[in-house]
């Protein structure tokens, strides 16, 4: 009677082996801090919406662009804009169908005065309902990468957004759509607490095939890198991001653990306050990085081979430029800044800015290691002659931070969302102006004539080598006024249980439908 | 010298070597080496500048290159080598764990000053006014007792941290973490001292210090406060090793000292960053000193309360 109870209950086992819930616990760093997918551009929040919402085109295991809530896309004339095919038969996680009113709402929505996203549609003149299911989306010159640049451009239902008082974006105060969501995605959240948990589900009704086989994720912030740590060594949580870079070497001889590494399409850079006046009340040295001798100094006062061969334990390249060499429209022209102390000492001597106090702002839980960077860049700068008064705040503060203008210089990664050199121009080189929707991420106002005026010029240019010469006179032009200086190319680890098999994205985007846990 | 001193005032010492707790302090070997060891520790932080290698708290005299070289063994780039090892930004693990208890011990000697100033007067003021007065005090005093005091410390910095302008808070962040400190340990010294002036309030002396006249003032802080202060001195010496820890905690939460100018709590959060990977010796030596510290002090402390306390005899 025993046995035949057993061997019952060890069939009845293993008939209910492939049902078994299949739990996915992960840990990050930074919290996203919104679910609303066009309140805020930064990769935390945009990563994570990313399995919860999509767009019309979606990027691939190899960052290719392939169709996703559009069907087909195809230039309209002459290179006026495009018109997409919508995918038919699409839900949200309501079980409200997705048309094109909700593409037209969307686009209103994210390109409107108080959403982040707006530099996106920088390009993009009107777009147009044709039918239900077909757009024109308009631009003002021939945009040969469009579709390219609207991957993270996220589908929203204008019916929910409406009945939930949530037609705008707010992030600052946040309304409905920053805690709750509903998307077309692979995933629905289920739980949203933020700093504490974010539980995700299956979407039942998704119109694509599941290649995972997720029932339940579970999403942890764990600010602390070494908890973070323990976490996955002891099994609490599936995956890390990113594991502590000290913590590579020891972590590949856990046969329980895998180390994915790879590097980010990210370069982490310094800015400058470059406009007259809109410094830090009280900080004395408010204009100091209007004169460009004490940018240079900068650049040449910070040794970036040692940081990495220290701090990044030989881990990550010097960046050149504001993208890596694996994007498009990389440019030749320029090479790192060289260090050189006794030159910067030269520099801030000359310009008489030693003993200046310089406000220097830095986020302590956004890159890899930042807070440790940011000290040793102040040494740096000390060694040189500047006073540089470091503080280091968590991402939450820092965003709003450099929004109210409250920095002399500033720490920032950067990741081209299009994987082209265009991007940063459009954020980061072009002079702000919220009604072109350009330079939004320009936080300390730098500001070329030419570098406007090339910009649109890059964005409609067809032929590869006339769009590479103007990339390589932005590039250099920067180079010399010293607008960013660039440091490093951040590198991408991932740590995983070994039981999980899933796919890094150089955009250091975490995709729940490539993971299978065993 | 010790001459010249025992010369002048030859009364006072001869009466200190003769008091029942120096002669208790003779006789307890505990008392002793603790008291050994919490001078040697106060001493070179006090001369820190003088016993230190390096001065860590200057940006400009590091080197980056010099990051997590091991204790004694040459670095592997500037082949500079250290007793105790440097830290991930190059600085010498053995100045920075000197300077770190001068913030350390500064932070906790000044909070427990404030929470005993703080304490006494509103102790003695519920003890010898009584009625409402004492009322509010004490039932202040109870409700903060029911929060633990890191969180009412964590409470006052988050508040304090909110309202200094910007520029200003590096250099504020040390003593924000005194008021923290000092506001959420004035409790303890409160009750010690109420209990106590209420006992020394009914005593004859205090009744003839009425009938001649003498203000409430005078008597509280002539007559009463020197009878009180024997059981405030045992609370003080256990509170310091307690705001040390305190410190140290909310420096390793975060909260506390910056990390430009670390403390022993700093350090330890430093150093715990490092431990998977092997460079133990950025947490070792100042959890070290921290324990050695804080164990020496508040070993003294319950001597003390034994010795000044006939009754534990």
């Amino acid at each position: 009677m025993f046995k035949t109870l057993c061997s019952t209950a060890a069939l009845m086992s293993v008939l209910a082996a492939p049902a078994i819930a299949k739990e996915f616990k992960f840990a990050v760093t930074t919290d996203p801090q919104s679910m609303d997918p066009h309140a805020v551009n930064s990769a935390p929040v945009l990563g994570f919406l990313n399995n919860v919402y999509e767009g019309l085109v979606r990027r691939g295991k190899d960052m290719a662009i392939e169709p996703a809530l559009a069907v087909s896309w195809e230039p309209i004339g002459d290179g006026e804009g495009w018109r997409f095919k919508l995918r038919e038969g699409v839900t949200f996680h309501d079980g409200a169908a997705f048309n094109a009113d909700d593409v037209v709402f969307s686009y209103e929505r994210a390109s409107s005065e108080a959403s982040d996203t707006r530099s996106w549609f920088a390009p993009v003149s009107d777009v147009i309902k044709v039918d239900d299911y077909t757009v024109d989306i308009m631009t003002n010159a021939p945009n040969p990468i469009f579709p390219d640049s609207i991957a993270n451009w996220m589908m929203m239902d204008s019916d929910w957004a409406a009945a939930n008082d949530a037609a705008l974006p707010d992030k600052e105060a946040g309304n409905y759509a920053t805690l709750n969501t509903n998307g077309t995605g692979a995933f629905m959240v289920t739980t949203r607490e933020p700093d504490l948990r974010t539980v995700l589900e299956p979407f039942g009704g998704w119109w694509d095939e599941a290649e995972h086989n997720i029932t339940r994720a579970e999403l942890t912030p764990i600010q602390n890198a070494a908890t973070a740590l323990s976490a996955l060594i002891s099994g609490d949580v599936d995956f890390i991001n990113p594991v502590p870079i000290q913590d590579v070497a020891r972590l590949q001889q856990d046969p329980n653990v895998n180390v994915i590494q790879g590097i980010e399409a990210r370069v982490i850079m310094l800015g400058f306050d470059q406009q007259a006046g809109a410094a830090e009340s009280g900080q004395g040295g408010s204009d100091v990085f209007l004169d460009a001798r004490a940018r240079e100094a900068v650049a040449k006062a910070v040794n970036v081979p040692a940081i990495l061969q220290t701090i990044m334990r030989g881990n990550a390249e010097v960046a050149s430029q504001l993208v890596s060499p694996a994007m498009r429209g990389y440019s030749d022209a320029v090479s790192p800044y060289a260090y050189d102390p006794d030159a910067a000492r030269a520099l801030v001597e000359e310009a008489g800015l030693a003993g200046t106090k310089i406000s220097f702002k830095c986020p302590n839980n956004r890159y890899l290691n930042d807070e440790s960077v940011c000290q040793a860049i102040t040494s740096m700068l000390a060694q040189v002659g500047l006073d540089p008064v470091l503080d280091a705040m968590p991402v939450q503060n820092y965003w709003p931070e450099l929004r109210a203008d409250n920095f002399d210089m500033y720490l920032l990664g950067w990741s081209p969302g299009t994987l082209d050199a265009e991007h940063p121009i459009r954020f980061l080189g072009s002079t702000p102006n919220s009604e072109k929707k350009l330079g939004s991420w320009n936080f300390g106002g730098y500001s070329n004539a030419r570098i406007d005026e090339l910009l649109p010029m890059i964005q409609s240019e067809i032929d590869d080598g006339k769009r590479q010469m103007m990339l390589d006179e932005v590039a250099s032009t920067m180079q010399n006024e010293v607008a960013y200086v660039p440091l490093y190319v951040q590198p991408l680890v991932w740590g995983t249980r070994s039981n999980i098999s899933m796919t890094q994205r150089p955009d250091n985007f975490f995709i729940l439908r490539w993971v299978t846990v065993e | 010298m010790s001459d010249l001193s025992e010369i002048e005032t030859p009364s006072r010492l001869r009466r200190m070597l003769d008091s029942d707790l120096f002669y208790a302090f003779r006789r307890s070997p505990v008392a002793m080496v603790s008291t050994l060891v919490a001078l040697l520790l106060i001493l070179s932080a006090v001369f820190a500048p003088l016993v230190a290698t390096t001065n860590p708290f200057d940006p400009a005299s590091l080197n980056l290159m010099n990051g997590f070289t091991p204790p004694m063994e040459p670095n592997a780039f500037t082949g500079e080598s250290f007793l105790l090892g440097t830290d991930d930004q190059g600085r010498d693990v053995y100045s920075t764990i000197l300077y770190g208890m001068r913030i350390s011990l500064f932070v906790g000697v000044t909070a427990v000053l404030f929470a005993m100033v703080l304490g006494i007067v509103l102790g003695l003021l519920a003890g010898y006014v009584g009625g409402w007065t004492d009322t509010i005090i004490m039932r202040a005093a109870d409700v903060q007792l029911t929060f633990p005091s890191i969180l009412v410390a964590m409470l006052i910095f988050g508040i304090a941290k909110g309202i200094t302008p910007i520029e200003y808070r590096d250099q504020m962040a040390i003593w924000v973490l005194i008021l923290a400190i000092g506001l959420s340990d004035w409790v303890q010294f409160a009750r010690v001292v109420r209990g106590a002036t209420m006992v020394e309030k009914g005593k004859d002396y205090v009744a003839a210090a009425h009938l001649i006249g003498r203000p409430s003032l005078s008597i509280m802080l002539r007559h009463i406060l020197p009878n009180v202060l024997s059981p405030v001195l045992v609370i003080a010496t256990i509170s310091l090793a307690l705001a040390i820890i305190a410190e140290a905690t909310l420096s390793f939460l975060g909260v506390g000292a910056p990390p430009t100018q670390p403390s022993l709590g700093t350090l330890i959060r430093i150093g715990q960053q490092f431990l998977f990977s092997g460079e133990w010796w950025i947490l070792f030596f100042p959890a070290c000193t921290l324990l050695v510290l804080a164990l020496s002090v508040n070993l003294l402390g319950d001597w003390l309360r034994d010795a000044l306390n006939p009754r534990l005899k």
